[in-house]
This record gives C-alpha cells, structure tokens and sequence, in this order.
C-alpha cells in the first residue's frame, strides 16, 4: 500500500516543514544573548551574555548603540489596540446580532464589511492619508486617522467571528425572556451577551493582536509619533544590532502572556456555563 | 413575545448596521475612491493641485522602472504563490487527512500559527542573520563541507524576498486547505479503496478535487498579501527589489500623492482581476 510508504514520508515532511517556520526564529533567539556592546547581529557568538535585553531596559552603561525608541511607542500601541479592540468589538456584535435576521441587501452589506480585511494595508493606508492631508486638510495622528484605518481591517474579524457564534445560537432562550416581559435590551444583557462571551473575547484577542501589530496602514496614516511596529521599521534602515533580536523575543513572550489571559478567561467561562448548565439540570 | 411589527424589526435591523456601514463607507470607500481620484491630480514638485489630468498616467506608462515594478510585482506574486501551494499542500495532506488522531492534526495546525504570534516585522528581519554571508544557512553549509565559500545571493536578492515571503505567507495555504482535507468523507476514500484503486487514483480523483476550494481561499489570501506587499521587499533585498508597494511608500515619502495614487489604482486593478479569476474556478458559496 502506497499510504504506508507516504505516511512516514510526509511524517518527516511535515517536521521539516515546521523546522522552516521556526529556523528563524529560533536562530534569533540565539543571537538575542549575543555578547554586547561589541557582539554583532550574526554568528559567531562571542560569549553568552544577557547584555542586549539588559540594554532593552536601559540597565547597560551607554554605550555607542543608542536604545531602541520604544519606550512610548509600546505605550501607543497598547493604546490603540486597546481602542481599536472595543471599537471593532462593539460594531462587530452589533452588525452580527442585525445579521441574525434576513433582510434586503444583506450581500452587499456583508461584502462591504468583508472587503476592510481584503484591500491590502498598503491601500487602505494611502487612501485614508490622501483623504486627511489632501482634502479634509487634517493632521494625522496614530490616534485618529490611523486608529480610522485599524478597525476598519479589525471590524471584519470581529464580525466574521460573531456571525459564526450567533449561527450556533439557540434564539428560543431569548424569545423566552421577552415573553416573561424583560425588555429587549435588558434580554441582550443578561441572556445572549454571556451565552455569546467566549464569542466576544475570541473577536477583542482577533481585533487587540491584529492592531498591535498593525503595520502599513500606521505607516501612511499616522502621524509624526510612531507606535511599536513603526518604531521597529526604523531601525531597519540603520544598522542592526542584536536588541532588536533581544526585542523580539520579549514580544514573543509578551503575547504569550496575553494568549495565556485569554486562555484563562476562556475557561473560566466555559466552567461557569457548564455549572450553570448542572444547575438546570438539578432544578 | 417577538411581536415587533416589520417596520420596528426592519430600524432596528438599520440602528444594528448603521454604525459599522457608515465606518466602512467613509474609511475604507472613500478613501479608495479618493486614489482613483487623486491619481487624476496635477502634481508640481512640491504641490498638488485638484486640476484634472492624464500627466501621472503618462509617467507611469512612459517609465522603466514603474512598469518594471509592475512586472516584478507579478513575476513575485507567480513564483511566491507557486512555492505556498507546492510546500503547503503536502503539509496540509498530512494534517487534514494523513493523520488520524483529531488532537495530533490540531496540535501541528497550532504550531503551525504559533509563530504569528511574534511581530511581523521581526518575522521578516529574523531572516538576516539566516540568509546574511556569515549567516546560519552558510555556516551549516559550510561546515557540512557542501560548500567552500559562503553564497552571496541568499541575502539582499529577489530570493530572500522569495525565500521570506514563502515562509511568512505558507501558513495561509496550509489552513485552508488542511480544512476542506479534513471534511472529506473518509467513507469515499474506503469504498474507491475497496473497488480497487490505488493512492495515486484516489488523489487524483478525489482529494485533490475535494480539497480545491481551500487551495483556492488559500491563493486569494496569499495573493492579497503579497501583491500588497512592501516590508518584505524592502527589509531583505537592500531596496534590490521594488515592488509596487515599494513604489508606492517612496512616493509618497516624496509627497508625490499623484504618482502614489496612480500606483495604487493599478494596484487595486491587479487585485481585482487576481482575485475575481479565483473566484470564477470555485464557487465558494456553494462550497463553503
């Protein structure tokens, strides 16, 4: 049989497959404890030393490489992706809960939602500087015409995400709430915004990463303060040392804690509609 | 009681969509309407001005080395996506329908998105010291004793972008297709199995059909992705390669809005077509 040859074949296809995805990463965290001040980018390491993330923080004496311009870029971003996740998250929900009833012109509007993650960021970046600095004749600013252009990439997401979790949605729990009287938002509130929850933090995670790390629509769209990826593409052009590499492993961590929250959060709240579901089940 | 009369239904359906409709319409159409306007711009060396014409359309078509930038767009965008369906498809094989246990199949699609979780940009810079003369490709190669002298092409070429591009974007094959692999009636594969066909019938008959829908969703986001690209090119050819990205970013560092924009409608037209011609192999809404 022709699968057991292929099987082990693609086995080992597969391993080397993911050595690809990971070479670089993993050859960058090796270079990121490079000897410093002295130690370049590159093989060989010198000594092992934790000198570079030492430096990330501002620990080392000075030294003739200056530290990364991240202290109030990372800030930014956190800023805006904290902005953007609610904004997207709320549409989201919103366009998602219209969508649950048929009505005229619902293809076109899911196509319009749709298209803000499909036009490239490149695009949606130019468009939107050319409609601020060209005609309106507005500043911009990483809090207002780049925040514009983020959720309109996150607000699909957030939808396409909702509008997956309100198609499993039974309706009827709702239908009974409004006949024992409660008003329809209060029903919202109490009854289908904690049955959709995991939903809901599944979108703000899509809708807070994607604009974390948000590139070329920031570059266009905001202004003269650069947030965190805007701050790494700078020092691109100049000579690269190894605490951009240091840099990007404590990312690396850093969304790790934060898939760890959401792991937790998530749980959490699977726990709690399993209880509640015994509960029923005891009454 | 859902006894909401249609018209009370049908505001409340507006009040729901109005907010996210709106955004769109004037952040995402506006201003892609407004390149295909602005690109109509005259353009002096240090202003722009809303009298219409042709004179940025003209540059374009008349210069080498835009036109040259559309081609390496297209000629990138070809290979690249070639390399993601012919590296990807044989890991989706494996993951969506070679391997039997459910839990091993979405472990490697997790590992699989792992790296997503590292910046974008410091993906692509990770690709310097692997690629660079004294990088970890050439040190390995060399001591294996393949080679005696470090290759130079590797880094600040068209193949580092390829190289680098391939390994960002190959995951967005993987997934799609892994997906349409996994929702194969496994009952199919049996019965053509027991009438006696052999693997090499069975792929050909029945999974690589069967699986073409995500091989298509797959092409669409790669090709969405790459064509739109500029990072990549920049950070790993040494500004060798200019894509219409690349074109588009100098341009309007320049505050050249009009060529940017002409630049950008072609860039839009390019998708269009790219994007429409997938679509017409597969209908996805019948698929999906």
């Amino acid at each position: 049989m022709e699968s057991k040859v292929l099987k082990p074949i693609l086995a080992v296809y597969v391993g080397l497959f993911i050595l690809f995805l990971y070479g670089p990463f993993i050859v960058l965290g090796i270079l990121s404890f490079q000897q410093g001040p002295e130690g370049g980018p590159q093989f060989p390491i010198l000594s092992w030393s934790t000198y570079w993330y030492q430096h990330l923080f501002g620990l080392t004496p000075p030294s003739r490489i200056a530290p990364l311009p991240v202290g109030e870029a990372l800030i930014r971003s956190l800023v805006l992706a904290f902005m953007t996740m609610v904004t997207s998250t709320v549409l989201g929900v919103m366009a998602a809960q219209a969508f649950r009833k048929r009505f005229r012109g619902s293809g076109i509007v899911f196509y319009l939602i749709v298209l803000g993650m499909m036009v490239p960021g490149v695009l949606t970046g130019l468009g939107t500087s050319l409609l601020a600095n060209n005609v309106l004749g507005i500043d911009r600013h990483w809090w207002s015409t780049a925040f514009l252009a983020h959720v309109v990439y996150t607000f699909p997401f957030a939808f396409l995400v909702m509008l997956a979790i309100l198609n499993r949605f039974d309706g009827s729990v709702e239908e009974a709430s409004w006949s024992l009287g409660v008003s329809p938002i209060r029903t919202f509130r109490k009854v289908t915004f904690p049955l959709i929850f995991p939903g809901v933090l599944s979108a703000m995670l899509f809708a807070f990463t994607l604009s974390f790390d948000e590139f070329p629509r920031t570059l266009f769209a905001s202004g003269r303060d650069q947030t965190l990826p805007l701050a790494i593409y700078g020092t691109f052009s100049v000579e690269i040392h190894p605490n951009i590499f240091a840099f990007g492993v404590m990312t690396t961590l850093f969304s790790f804690a934060l898939l760890s929250v959401y792991g937790i959060l998530m749980a959490l709240s699977v726990r709690r509609a399993k209880k509640m579901a015994m509960q029923e089940d005891i009454a | 009681m859902s006894a909401a009369t249609p018209s009370r239904e049908t505001s409340n359906t507006v009040r729901l969509l109005a907010p996210g409709v709106v955004w769109m319409i004037l952040f995402l159409v506006a201003p892609i309407m407004m390149i295909l306007y602005v690109s109509f711009w005259t353009q002096t060396t240090f202003a722009i001005n809303s009298t219409l014409t042709l004179d940025s359309w003209k540059n374009f078509f008349g210069s080498e080395a835009y036109v040259g930038a559309l081609w390496t767009t297209i000629r990138l965008w070809l290979i690249v996506l070639s390399l993601t369906i012919l590296i990807g498809y044989p890991a989706a094989l494996y993951v969506g329908l070679l391997v039997k246990s459910k839990t091993v199949s979405t472990i490697l699609l997790v590992l699989c998105v792992i790296p997503f979780w590292t910046s974008f940009l410091i993906r692509v810079l990770a690709w310097r010291p692997m690629l660079g003369k004294e990088g970890a490709i050439n040190i390995i190669l060399q001591k294996l004793g393949l080679i005696d002298s470090p290759i130079e092409v590797l880094l600040f070429s068209e193949l580092s972008v390829i190289i680098g591009m391939t390994q960002i974007y190959v995951v967005f094959m993987v997934g799609p297709i892994a997906f349409m692999l996994g929702r194969i009636d496994r009952n199919i594969i049996e019965a053509a199995r027991d009438l006696g066909a052999g693997f090499g019938r069975i792929f050909w008959k029945i999974v690589l059909p069967l699986s073409l829908p995500g091989v298509v969703v797959g092409s669409i986001f790669v090709s969405v992705m790459v064509l739109g690209e500029f990072a990549t090119s920049g950070a790993l050819s040494g500004r060798k390669v200019n894509l219409l990205g690349n074109i588009i970013v100098t341009q309007v560092g320049s505050l050249k809005w009009a060529m940017a924009s002409v630049v950008g409608v072609i860039l839009t037209i390019l998708l269009g077509i790219v994007v429409a011609g997938f679509l017409r192999i597969v209908d996805l809404k019948r698929e999906i």
